[in-house]
């Protein structure tokens, strides 16, 4: 059974079973591949070194909209401008901190110094977006109501699992924010 | 936009980010534009907080002000600058995965979402 993150004079630290730093490093991995960049044959290579894309659209799948949104709210060309300017970089930001913290799993110990903190606490942000367009998620009642369901006794279907999963990684962040907000007081 | 501008290579640094260019704001002669955090249901108000805190520089108490506005108007003006630089803070938003988008300052009643300020920060530098 995990346990909640906390600050202390390592850092903040965290445990984690084998089978949690399994599920959580498949949930990283799937946000990743729903972020990476589709390879496109004639694009052109200095535009994407500097993170321009030109054919950037905005995203038809809500969850990957949600990680991706518009910058503004009533104007869908200003918006689609300037996606083409900084999508990339913030696909490639979001790629970064989420293998960050896949690779932490790795280690035995679960210490996290400032950076990696950061990097976890925005990587389980974005897995628990995705969750929770999966689950349909669209406002306090339904989050209640997802909330609830705490017994994996219970988990008979795959929205029943993903609701569980949805409340571990929200379980997680929330400790670790508790954790980074502590390490702001020190 | 770089991974450390974005997400902050260290709070520290971060806080400065975000001060410095609010400083640059209250001298800006063009016209204001705001950064608005919309709420969602998913979002842990202790990471919004902290996002306040650790990005903008933020109080605890501006910070949690201003995450119950979210939270309970559904949103709230967060920071105002020109439009270069609240497209800047926007982006860092979506890197945290908060709900941002910019808007004209309307100038108007409301505008200001009393005690919002202009992103003066806890005055870090110097």
């Amino acid at each position: 059974m995990a346990k909640a993150f906390k600050y202390g004079l390592k850092g903040i630290t965290g445990y984690l079973e084998p089978s949690e730093r399994d599920l959580l490093r498949s949930l990283f991995d799937d946000v990743i591949s729903m972020l990476e960049p589709e390879e496109r044959a004639n694009q052109d290579p200095l535009a994407a070194l500097v993170g321009l894309d030109a054919e950037a659209r905005e995203p038809s799948d809500r969850a990957l909209k949600r990680l991706l949104p518009n910058v503004m709210k009533d104007d869908d060309e200003a918006s689609l401008e300037f996606r083409r300017y900084t999508e990339r970089s913030l696909r490639e930001n979001k790629i970064g901190a989420l293998r960050a913290a896949a690779l932490g799993l790795d280690k035995d110990e679960l210490v996290l110094a400032p950076a990696d903190a950061r990097h976890w606490s925005t990587a389980l942000n974005d897995v628990r977006l995705v969750l929770a367009e999966r689950l349909d998620i669209r406002d306090d009642a339904d989050a209640e109501h997802v909330h609830r369901m705490q017994d994996w006794s219970q988990a008979e279907d795959v929205e029943g699992y993903l609701a569980l999963v949805y409340n571990f990684t929200t379980w997680l962040q929330e400790s670790l924010v508790q954790a980074m907000l502590a390490s702001l007081e020190a | 936009m770089t991974l450390s501008v974005a997400l902050g290579p260290d709070t520290q640094e971060s806080t400065q980010t975000g001060t410095a260019s609010s400083t640059d704001v209250l001298t800006a002669p063009d016209i204001p534009w705001n950064l608005v955090i919309w709420n969602d249901p998913v979002n842990l108000m202790s990471y919004v907080s902290y996002v306040f805190r650790s990005y903008f520089g933020y109080s605890e108490a501006k910070a949690n002000k201003l995450m119950l506005e979210v939270h309970k108007k559904g949103r709230s003006i967060v920071a105002h600058g020109s439009k270069e630089q609240v497209e800047q803070h926007a982006v860092a938003m979506h890197g945290y995965g908060l709900w941002a988008t910019v808007e004209k300052a309307s100038g108007g009643p409301g505008s200001g979402s009393g005690g919002t300020g202009s992103g003066r920060g806890k005055g870090k530098r110097g």
